[in-house]
């Protein structure tokens, strides 16, 4: 468990968002974000993804839990547009999403990062964070030759990072090659650098995973964080003392479906849970990874 | 032996029109293959573009060859998109294999008897560049005249198709090196390594991966121009598989993902490779053998020398992916 | 050994001369007969002719004249290549097989300043068939090149399929293969003449084609194991990327065929048996005892190749490693030895694919480069790493290359593999028998 710590005045919100929602799969929620239905996806005849109904809180930190395999990061790669789902509509903010292509999800505010970092290692810190600028007019190629045009807006780019790399202590390897980081700071630069793309919705997938139990606090610091100041956040984890320490709300996958929906208290309880996690260790031994 | 005619010649072939055409041409294979990651093995049918292009004009259409520069990157681009809308959004493989195919395509067109119209069959087209001989001669260089000092002596003929050739380097080089650097360059390297990542940060990869092939495709047009005025003609065969094969080599030899790699590698590339050819050629005057087995005579000098090419690309790859003059830890292709 | 038995191929010597004004006079007639049988030689104008010098680089090129003439002056006395081009010529007319489209000058041929080279045509068989039968005819050619690139394309498809690499030096391989056999069957090596006690093996050390394909296949076997382990296995435990190995392959395949071309010379040449053949008919179409057999023997091959891939331990093993090599090597599956035989059988496939084109077609040290394209063209329609796939596609485009031949014309005949790759990539990425997967 984590230490108990006061509740900042917008997790308390969130909560009380939260409070009246019933604790089963697909509970409609008072002002979702994104929701989703019907959403399938097969891979040769083994189904991985079949949620019926889905739905995120605006304003709260969300976790996506299961045993592997459970289809969660498929889910992941579906609502982003990494992936094309056999049948589903979802949508985001209201805008229809089905159709739309991975690069522009994230145009529209819904950033994801991967479950192996992808810090892209041959560039610096700070040019990975460049990068995570949305609408830079450096970035077509008829303007790429006239700094003039881009400089300034490079600049401030160039600020908010910094001041982004501040946050997330990386400041020191501002100028080194990405791939002279180490793992928990690949995880803080993706986070990092989703962040330039000034999102809504964040959707992390396992930003645990690698990370040394020292940066894990501050992680979650982060991630509170995110959400303090207005975003939704929306992450699978495996690490379950970080998700009661710092969900508002926890959706529970396993074979494809959504089978539970609750607090972080409720869902500790939850026989059903129990035993999906203990059936997946049972049962499996190969077949382990994810899609 | 005669070791001025050797030095004398690889001197020449260091900055010689072999040379610039190469450097052009693996700038432009550099844009694609060094910066961007995607594999283009057919930058001989974007050099064909440029090729044809100036030599329709006077040929087939019997207008002013400079037309032929706007044509041939009309050419290219619509190359380009034929090879991209099918391949950019699949595994790198894919665009490698289709480039191979339509390079070899291209070259069966223009040398077939059922275009000669067009592209004069396997003869190819001659007789095109009197208005860029002039345009010399306007600046006072007598094509026929020798010029500079030993060992860079060149007829004016020769001069100035290498000074508009290392002009056009420069302007290009000058050109990449400031996309590179810009944040177009910028999403060009990204997706070299990691396009998911790109696309999650909101780039369109496949429009990025588009103009990179377009624009490397069209650097590589005026490479194949530049060879079609020197020679004053345009071959269908010079324009086979194994060209493309040779800039890449030069490329990967002067280094990746460097400007300076992709006009230093071909400089080296001619350099040693006229030096050899010479050397080789004195040496083998009288066949080699060892016992009654023929190692190499004159006719095989040639095949040799090509021979040490495909020896030193693999000799590269595995001791120098990033070239003679690389830094490893920079190394573009396949993130190692 | 293989160096040393592709080495005893001589390479004719060149004199070097200087002088000025050296031209090679190429004259192309007709042969054929009037009503009373007296030969009637007619000029046949309009046919290109190219001439390249010993490293390839083209020196001229020109068209026949009225008189059937074309002169093309050469800058010296050295070895040339002359290449006729075949599309060139009338409607209806083909060469005759003593006068093929390539020919050879050497240097010391030239007895004055000026070589001369003659050509002759005749009505081939074509211009009088009805369309039936050239479909026909057609079909039967498309089905010999499909079994010929249905096998070199085997180990292409399954090399990629094991390892994610590329091959760009796997069309040396099906080169190497018509090689290793011309060596045994033509140029002879003296030290096995002892063997003449054998059938088919005679005192210069030269072997029927009998014994010089199998051996010939057996040296592809070779090839690819000596290049599996000795260059890509150790690369691939040296943790070398795909990229670098791809360009390496390319690398391979300027060296390789350099090699071939320094010892085989640029021109074209046939096995020894076989090379002129009387046609038997078989209703519509015609086929030579030589084609039928090696169409039959192909078949069978390609058949023993699916039917090992679908029932036998290792076959299963090699398809499941294509399929998903990090699943196979957790349930076992030794995956660096199901690659080995990946190279060894995907050599001898290609070296056997080699063969058969040379019987088809003669031998030259690019036969391979030119199937190449085909080859992915094959595998991309089947499905890339998928060895039914390879099967299927490399039959299904040599097929067609052939019947495209029907309605464009014969020297653009492999355009439409262009088209059905990009069709292909377009509308379904995995090829006819490959498995959907993510893309993009």
């Amino acid at each position: 468990m984590g230490a108990e710590r006061e509740l900042s005045s917008t997790a308390i919100a969130a909560r009380a968002a939260l409070s009246g929602v019933a604790r089963e799969p697909g509970a409609s929620k008072a002002d979702p974000i994104l929701s989703a239905s019907g959403v399938r996806r097969d891979f040769g005849g083994i189904t991985a993804v079949d949620v019926e109904r889905v739905e995120v809180q605006r304003g709260s930190i969300t976790a996506l839990i299961g045993p592997n395999g459970a289809g969660k990061t498929t889910l992941f790669n579906l609502l982003t547009g990494f992936d094309t789902a056999n049948s589903g509509v979802w949508t985001f903010d209201g805008r229809s999403m089905e159709k739309i292509a991975s690069h522009r999800t994230a145009a529209m505010g819904m950033v994801r990062t991967f479950q192996l970092t992808k810090s892209l290692t041959k560039l610096s810190v700070i040019e990975n964070m460049r990068l995570g600028a949305t609408d830079q007019k450096g970035e077509k190629w008829w303007n790429g030759l006239f700094s003039g045009i881009w400089k300034s807006q490079e600049a401030s780019n160039t600020e908010r990072a910094d001041a982004l790399l501040e946050r997330f202590k990386l400041s020191h390897m501002r100028d080194e090659y990405a791939g002279s980081l180490s793992g928990g700071q690949r995880k803080l630069l993706e986070m990092a650098r989703a962040l330039m793309t000034n999102p809504t919705l964040v959707m992390l997938d396992e930003p645990m995973a690698g990370v040394n139990p020292a940066l894990k606090q501050s992680l979650n610091e982060h991630i509170r964080g995110l959400r303090d100041e207005g975003m939704t956040v929306l992450f699978v984890e495996h690490d379950m003392d970080m998700v009661h320490d710092i969900s508002d709300w926890v959706i529970v996958m396993a074979e494809g479906r959504v089978i539970a929906e609750g607090t972080p208290d409720d869902i500790s309880k939850n026989p059903a849970v129990i035993d999906a996690y203990l059936g997946a260790h049972q049962g499996r031994s190969l077949m382990e990874e994810e899609a | 032996m005669d070791w001025n005619l050797v030095l004398e010649n690889s001197l020449k072939g260091f900055i010689g029109i072999n040379a610039v055409y190469f450097a052009v041409a693996a700038l432009g294979l550099n844009v694609q293959f060094g910066y961007t990651g995607l594999l283009n093995f057919g930058q001989a049918g974007f050099m064909a573009c440029g090729a044809y292009g100036l030599g329709m004009t006077s040929k087939y259409f019997g207008i002013s060859m400079w037309w032929g520069i706007p044509l041939g990157i009309l050419f290219s681009v619509a190359l380009g998109l034929l090879m991209g809308i099918p391949t950019l959004r699949l595994r790198a493989d894919y665009l490698a294999i289709v480039t191979i195919a339509s390079a070899e395509i291209i070259r069966l067109i223009v040398r077939s008897v059922k275009f000669k119209t067009y592209f004069g069959g396997s003869d190819g087209i001659n007789g095109f560049s009197d208005e860029f001989r002039k345009l010399g001669n306007s600046f006072g260089i007598e094509e026929s005249a020798q010029y500079g000092f030993w060992p860079f002596r060149f007829t004016g003929r020769e001069l100035w198709t290498l000074v508009v050739g290392w002009i056009v380097v420069a302007l290009l080089g000058f050109l990449v090196y400031k996309l590179m650097k810009s944040p177009w360059g910028r999403v060009l390297k990204a997706i070299r390594e990691d396009e998911d990542a790109v696309k999650s940060l909101g780039k369109n990869v496949f429009s990025y991966k588009m103009q990179s092939l377009i624009l490397g495709g069209v650097i590589g047009t005026i490479s194949g121009m530049i060879f079609a005025l020197d020679r004053a003609s345009v071959q269908p065969d010079n324009y086979s598989r194994d060209v493309t094969f040779y800039i890449l080599t030069a490329l990967v030899l002067g280094g990746v993902a460097k400007v300076s790699g992709s006009i230093i590698g071909p400089m080296i590339f001619w350099g040693l490779f006229t030096f050899m050819d010479n050397f080789l050629r004195q040496v083998a005057k009288d066949p080699i053998n060892i016992g009654n087995l023929t190692i190499m005579n004159s006719t095989q000098v040639g095949q040799f020398n090509y021979m040490l090419i495909g020896l030193t690309l693999i000799l590269l790859m595995v001791y120098r992916p990033q070239g003679v003059f690389g830094n490893r830890q920079e190394m573009a292709f396949d993130g190692r | 050994m293989f160096l040393s038995v592709l080495g005893s191929l001589f390479a004719s010597m060149t004199s070097t001369a200087h002088a000025a004004d050296y031209a090679l006079r190429i004259q192309v007639k007709e042969l054929s007969r009037d009503a009373s049988g007296k030969t009637d030689n007619q000029p046949v104008a309009g046919v290109s002719i190219s001439v390249t010098d010993a490293n390839g680089v083209v020196v001229g090129a020109g068209e026949t004249d009225e008189s059937g003439v074309v002169v093309i002056p050469v800058p010296n006395k050295a070895d040339y290549t002359i290449t006729l081009d075949e599309s060139t010529l009338p409607d209806g007319e083909s060469l005759d097989p003593k006068t093929p489209a390539v020919q050879q000058v050497v240097a010391d041929s030239f007895i004055t300043n000026t070589k001369v080279i003659s050509y002759f045509t005749g009505v081939s068989q074509s211009a009088s068939m009805s369309g039936f039968e050239k479909v026909a005819q057609r079909l039967v050619d498309g089905v010999r090149l499909g079994l010929v690139l249905a096998m070199c394309s085997v180990g292409l498809s399954l090399i990629f399929g094991t390892t994610g690499l590329t091959n760009f030096a796997h069309s040396e391989m099906v080169t190497f293969g018509g090689l290793a056999a011309f060596v045994f069957n033509v140029t002879g090596l003296s030290f096995l003449g002892f063997l003449s006690f054998l059938p088919g093996i005679r005192d210069d050390g030269t072997f029927h084609i009998f014994w010089a394909a199998p051996i010939g296949i057996a040296f592809g076997a070779g090839f690819g194991w000596a290049l599996n382990d000795g260059i890509f296995g150790r690369l691939r435990r040296r943790g070398i990327g795909l990229v670098t190995q791809m360009v390496l392959t390319v690398g391979l395949s300027i060296l390789l065929r350099n090699f071939f071309l320094s010892r085989f010379e640029g021109r074209t040449r046939p096995f020894r048996e076989f090379t002129l053949q009387e046609a038997i008919e078989i209703g519509p179409i015609s086929i030579t005892p030589r084609d039928l057999i090696v169409s039959i023997l192909s078949l069978g091959i390609l058949v023993m190749v699916a039917l090992g891939l679908r029932y036998t331990r290792l076959g299963k093993a090699t398809r499941a490693v294509s399929d998903n090599p990090d699943l196979a090597s957790a349930t076992g599956i030794d995956s660096e030895r199901v690659i080995r035989l990946v190279w060894i059988v995907g050599g001898a496939l290609a070296a056997a694919g080699g063969i058969f084109r040379g019987l088809d077609e003669q031998i030259s040290f690019d036969m391979g480069g030119r199937l190449l394209f085909l080859m992915f063209a094959g595998i991309t329609l089947g499905g890339l790493g998928s060895a039914f796939g390879a099967l299927v596609g490399g039959f299904v485009v040599g097929v067609m290359v052939e019947m495209a031949s029907l309605v464009v014309p014969t020297e653009l005949k492999t355009t439409p593999a262009l088209l059905v790759l990009i069709l292909v990539l377009l509308f379904r990425p995995q090829g006819i028998l490959g498995k959907a997967q993510r893309v993009g």
